[in-house]
């Protein structure tokens, strides 16, 4: 069975993108509806991975994450953030975490900095597929 | 009895009783005057023909108190203080001797009546008097064993009644002599002496008085009392101590001022009144500035408007040539003083802003660095989603071609050639961002302005949910306004509305805006130093 990714990114060409990217890879990619409610979209697709921008100017990836990880039900789904937003010094993680407002939350499951290396991204999707098929097993 | 030469009887006879200095005159039983002397005469006038009433008194009628007609009844003299009239008509007092003159028969046919002018005396008894007890001090006259004998009015309010009593009873409520008694210095040396004392009033208050000690000497120079004048000085004490607090506090105040403190008076000559104003100007302690000088180092025409103008000359901020001739940012006060209308120079003060504009100028950067930093973590990331937009259409028309699929060749080409107009498009906005803009300030309609925005943003605000009004409650005068940013600001407004709207669960809901016209007073700006001076100093 095809495995489902949702991408959520405000960048209609980066969204483009990664959707064929996924696609390419026999995944089935699916970004949300903007006007529908992100858990009940999220709950609706069910998803076995979500990759996440950050930087977007209705709703920040941190805040959409956030209620990932409150959400019941929600809360297992793996996340990788995916974001130009690298400040220097310091780690994606320790930087991600630091935007928490909670910062007791688990950290997401991977981070990809854009612009993207294809072949890390793939590696990365694969991988936290393969491990929530483990976990599953 | 031994009988006078015979010429000196005649003498006696012919002359005593004119030469007698004192008004005489003899007076009959029916108190018609028969003779008197050319004193009398000086005196009271011509006397011929009158009764004695007549021409003591002005009356027509005899006294009712009549000491002559006493003396005609008992025979016997009589000294008494009468008020009668002289030649003049003006009111006299004198001392009036009533002498009985007995006959043979041991009967009384005459009075001699013999007046002597006091008026004169008494007068000056009475100012005396009247000093003695109207004078602003307390006076009070003690004799040689310290008993008060006399006080006057003055004494009796302050003191209450002291005669009788010792002085240092009276006064201090002490059982002996007081160690140093300035009266005592007078009754030993007879001459005048100062001294300072503590009494006590009748409430149980204590008053300092400043006292005077001085013999009060018979004309023989003996005296044996000594008048002892005592000035109040409680609250000029009280005045002084409060003169000097405040000397000090102001003292303190000003020595330990951070801002410079330094006056100047109408003749030129200028006072550093603290360290502050000495480090201000690197003026040491015994040196002096001229006003020339001080007038080079000042702002032209300051030190002419604080001395000359009507009130005091505030400027916020300025600039000083200090001491190494560099300039230096500063506040001036200047206050004119005067006294009754009349000036007497002006004092200032100098605050110094340099490490205010050091502060001033390293917020700046610090807030000019965090807008670059924000700015270019912004562009960062606008140019990182550009880079991976335009990988992304390498990456469909590479694998387009690879697969064949004209519809994912067709994506891949939309894609790198709508990025390749947005780099082109961003660069642009870099430079524009990159050049700035002065404020372009002109006569504008706020609503006019706020309907544009409207029509502009309304299409898309209905799009997202939201609800445009234009809310215009009373109607706002043209002001000067910088259109193209006024129109930008109220958009940008707009658009953080809008991001305000959506709500907790990421869904969009239908919401109201509203822009809204009006005038307030409390949004200035400051126009750049280059930018040409606007009327009042800014624009509203």
């Amino acid at each position: 069975m095809e495995k489902k990714v949702i991408v959520i990114e405000d960048e209609k060409d980066v969204l483009t993108y990664l959707m064929a990217v996924l696609e390419d890879q026999g995944l089935q990619a699916e970004t949300l509806d903007r006007n529908a409610a992100l858990a009940e979209g999220v709950a609706s697709a069910r998803p076995d991975l979500i990759l996440l921008d950050v930087m977007m100017p209705e709703r920040s990836g941190v805040s959409i994450y956030e209620e990932l990880r409150t959400t019941p039900g929600l809360k297992d789904i793996p996340v990788i953030i995916i974001s130009g937003f690298s400040p220097d010094g310091d780690s994606m993680s320790v930087n991600f975490q630091q935007m928490l407002s909670d910062p007791s939350l688990p950290l997401p499951d991977g981070f990809i900095e854009k612009p993207m290396n294809l072949d890390l991204l793939i590696t990365m999707v694969h991988d936290t597929l393969g491990a929530t098929d483990d976990h599953k097993d | 009895m031994t009988q006078p030469p015979k010429e000196l009887t005649q003498w006696l006879q012919d002359h005593l009783f004119d030469a007698v200095p004192m008004a005489t005159a003899v007076i009959d039983t029916q108190f018609n005057l028969v003779y008197a002397n050319a004193a009398f005469e000086r005196m009271f006038g011509d006397w011929r023909g009158m009764k004695c009433y007549k021409i003591y008194k002005g009356r027509k009628t005899k006294c009712l108190q009549c000491h002559g007609a006493k003396a005609f009844e008992d025979g016997k003299q009589t000294v008494s203080e009468e008020i009668g009239y002289n030649k003049e008509g003006v009111l006299t007092r004198y001392i009036k001797h009533t002498i009985p003159v007995v006959n043979e028969a041991g009967r009384i046919p005459y009075l001699i009546e013999m007046s002597t002018d006091i008026t004169e005396t008494e007068q000056i008894r009475r100012e005396y008097q009247l000093l003695f007890e109207q004078v602003p001090c307390s006076v009070l006259i003690i004799d040689k064993h310290y008993r008060i004998v006399k006080t006057n009015e003055r004494a009796r309010k302050m003191l209450g009644d002291l005669e009788g009593r010792h002085c240092y009873s009276g006064l201090k409520g002490i059982d002996t002599k007081c160690k140093e008694c300035t009266a005592r210095k007078t009754f030993e040396d007879g001459k005048m002496h100062t001294g300072y004392h503590v009494w006590r009033n009748q409430k149980g208050e204590t008053l300092h008085h400043h006292v005077v000690t001085v013999p009060v000497r018979m004309t023989d120079g003996a005296f044996d009392m000594v008048m002892e004048m005592a000035v109040d000085v409680t609250q000029t004490l009280e005045l002084q101590s409060g003169l000097e607090f405040a000397h000090e506090f102001l003292e303190t105040i000003i020595s330990t001022s951070m801002d410079g403190i330094f006056a100047v008076d109408t003749h030129g000559n200028v006072n550093m009144c603290n360290p502050a104003a000495r480090k201000f100007f690197a003026i040491r302690p015994e040196e002096r500035l001229m006003r020339n000088e001080l007038e080079s180092i000042l702002p032209p025409g300051f030190l002419d408007r604080a001395l000359n103008g009507p009130q005091h000359v505030y400027l916020p901020e300025t600039a000083i040539v200090d001491a190494a001739g560099c300039q230096r940012p500063v506040r001036l006060v200047g206050h004119r003083l005067s006294i009754d209308e009349r000036s007497i120079g002006a004092a200032f003060s100098i605050q110094d802003l340099s490490e205010l504009k050091e502060l001033e100028n390293a917020k700046l950067e610090a807030e000019r660095l965090a807008a670059v930093g924000q700015t270019v973590a912004g562009l960062a990331h606008g140019v990182k989603n550009l880079t991976t937009a335009l990988e992304g259409g390498m990456y469909m028309l590479s694998t387009g071609i690879e697969k064949g699929n004209l519809d994912r060749i067709q994506k891949g080409m939309t894609m790198l050639d709508r990025n390749t107009q947005r780099i082109s498009m961003f660069v642009k906005a870099f430079l524009t961002f990159a050049k700035g803009r002065e404020i372009r300030a002109r006569m504008n309609d706020p609503a006019e302005i706020a309907k544009e925005v409207i029509e502009m943003y309304g299409p898309k605000a209905d799009e997202l949910g939201i609800q445009l009004d234009l809310d215009l409650p009373a109607p706002v005068s043209s002001a000067a306004i910088d259109y193209e940013l006024h129109h930008k600001g109220t958009g940008w407004n707009r658009s953080g509305t809008s991001d305000d709207q959506k709500n907790h669960s990421g869904a969009w809901r239908r919401h109201q805006g509203a822009i809204q016209t009006g005038k307030r007073n409390d949004f200035p700006y400051q126009p750049s130093p280059q930018a040409p001076a606007q009327s009042g100093g800014g624009c509203r």
